[in-house]
């Protein structure tokens, strides 16, 4: 049934990647991602695959790891490209009945497609390489220039790290009140969606119940030990920038200046020749 | 000056039903008065509805009393200003362990109330080791809680409370979700803070046989303190005990049971091995 969920998709190993602080990784892979969408160039993508490759090889994460998380979007992928590739107007290449090749088609699906496949690759590469813990304990040091437009950033990351603690006992619960449901005669496998989406009230509002309960249990848990809000709160481990991170951030500018350059005058200089 | 100072404390809420009418009024504590000294070990006795861990929420702050006065180190828990300092002194363990482990690594679960106390990174972490190594659990700093047996968790509570350095912690029934291997490690742990830490304790419990060990013990019912002595006086009372819904321990109770047939045995025994040796003594006088 829910047994073996993994939050996240922590890959644990010992690498540079794995070893940059998080927020590094985080600001590394939004810049990143931004940049696969400002210039539609070839070059500027080969760049792209470069710096990723790079990535890929500094976190220790064997390669057809890193393919086989491109399975969800496999999809996603194949439509994107079909539609592109046959319903582009354009200089035609080859018809046939109602579908039509264009150059314009190849290359913008190809361009989709490599977008695609970067994107996903890269931000995987971050799941993988950063504990789910080290993300939200980013997330709040990223955010708290927010706090000036109120944005409660703390209790924010607080309320996503207990949810994190909590999914696994949560589903440890719903596997128990299933159980005990199925030796009262409840039946969850057969009929339609509908009939099993039916059959799952009695296991949703009893896990309902003792949600809420846990939950007043934990507040009254934090406020016996202290807990105040993020006013004044110290950390075991605050986040430090070390050397690597300096150097990842130096190598993530020349990076971006180099697409930037090439984006904006190579493609002049040198005309894609079709 | 005691640790702990209960002066008269009542503690009544509203019952209400289920259209929110006011139904009636519980006094789930009624006219407490206990002292506790620095560095004793107090148990505190009662069946289920009896108003214990009503009364130990009262050491935390986290409940006020109705009527009477908390007073906790010299703190009263009615000042909010010193809310922080009584909860950081009067250090609280509940009865769920999962319900009360915060953080997805031990580590962090335990640097938990001393973050929250803003003390300094790296006393942090000193006092995170520390305060593991007092319960036996430093091998288990980078584990996640989830993967720990029940009595492991709550030794893991035990270390997150005590590494605020309270000068007392109060255990409500921490032992009711756990089995017995994992109760005799944290009755241990209890017992050992106690007498090398000096950390005064109060073990709420509705188990006998954790009592045994206390200085004092205090039975409760229906929010009174019913009987208060030592482990020895308690126990010499049998029938009392037994008209509180309470079960004796196996020892006792047999030797309750031989004095009740008529056999001159003494009141007040609480092991297996006092039995025993009583026993012996009886049959060898007869000899």
């Amino acid at each position: 049934m829910l047994r073996d969920i993994t939050i996240g998709q922590y890959y644990q190993t010992d690498s540079v990647m794995h070893r940059l602080d998080p927020r590094t990784k985080i600001v590394l892979t939004f810049v990143y991602i931004l940049s696969l969408f400002v210039f539609e160039n070839p070059a500027v993508y080969a760049v792209a695959a470069l710096f990723l490759i790079i990535e890929i090889i500094l976190s220790a994460i064997p390669l057809l790891y890193m393919v086989r998380g491109l399975k969800p979007v496999v999809f996603l992928l194949a439509f994107t490209v079909v539609v592109n590739l046959f319903f582009t107007g354009g200089q035609e290449l080859v018809s046939f009945w109602i579908f039509r090749i264009t150059i314009e088609g190849i290359k913008r699906s190809a361009y989709l497609m490599g977008r695609l496949i970067f994107l996903v690759l890269a931000s995987n590469l971050m799941t993988l390489t950063t504990a789910p813990v080290s993300l939200t304990n980013a997330l709040e040091y990223l955010m708290k220039p927010l706090k000036i437009f109120r944005v409660p950033v703390h209790e924010v990351a607080m309320m996503m790290s207990i949810a994190l603690r909590f999914i696994p006992i949560l589903v440890d619960e719903t596997n128990k009140i299933m159980k005990a449901q199925i030796a009262r005669g409840a039946d969850f496998e057969s009929g339609n969606i509908i009939k099993k989406t039916k059959s799952l009230i009695p296991v949703i509002i009893p896990l309902f119940v003792s949600a809420f309960r846990r939950a007043n249990n934990l507040a009254q848990a934090m406020e016996a030990r202290c807990y105040n809000g993020g006013e004044g709160r110290t950390r075991l481990n605050p986040l430090k920038y070390r050397r690597a991170d300096i150097v990842a951030y130096v190598l993530l500018v020349i990076y971006a200046v180099l697409i930037v350059f090439m984006g904006c005058f190579l493609f002049r200089v040198i005309p894609i020749a079709v | 000056m005691p640790i702990v100072d209960l002066k008269n404390v009542t503690f009544e809420y509203i019952r209400r039903d289920n259209e929110g009418n006011v139904d009636g009024i519980t006094t789930a504590v009624d006219g407490v008065s206990l002292k506790v000294s620095p560095g004793e070990f107090i148990a505190v006795l009662g069946a289920n509805g009896s108003g214990k861990s009503t009364l130990a929420k009262h050491i935390n702050a986290l409940l006020f009393p109705t009527e009477g006065a908390v007073f906790v180190d010299g703190m009263n828990t009615a000042d909010e200003d010193k809310l922080l300092d009584i909860r950081s002194t009067a250090g609280m363990i509940f009865q769920n362990p999962d319900d009360q482990i915060i953080g997805q690594i031990v580590e962090e679960d335990v640097a938990f109330g001393p973050e929250n106390l803003g003390v300094p990174s790296e006393e942090i972490r000193k006092r995170v080791y520390d305060s593991l190594d007092a319960v036996g659990m430093s091998e288990y700093g980078l584990r996640s809680p989830d993967r720990l047996s029940g009595g492991q968790k709550q030794r893991v509570s035990i270390a997150s409370v005590i590494a605020m350095k309270p000068k007392c912690i109060i255990m409500d029934e921490p032992t009711a979700m756990i089995d017995p291997e994992g109760r005799r490690e944290i009755l241990e742990t209890a017992h050992r803070l106690n007498k090398e830490e000096k950390i005064t304790v109060i073990l709420i419990t509705h188990y006998m046989e954790e009592v045994v060990d206390a200085d004092r013990v205090f039975v409760m019912d229906k929010g009174k303190v019913a009987m208060s002595g030592t482990p020895a006086e308690i126990f010499s009372r049998v029938s009392e005990l037994q008209e509180l819904r309470l079960t004796v321990p196996q020892a006792t109770e047999l030797a309750h049971r031989l004095k009740m047939a008529g056999v001159p045995i003494r009141d007040g025994i609480l092991t297996g091995d006092e039995l025993v040796s009583a026993i012996m003594k009886l049959w060898s006088a007869a000899r």
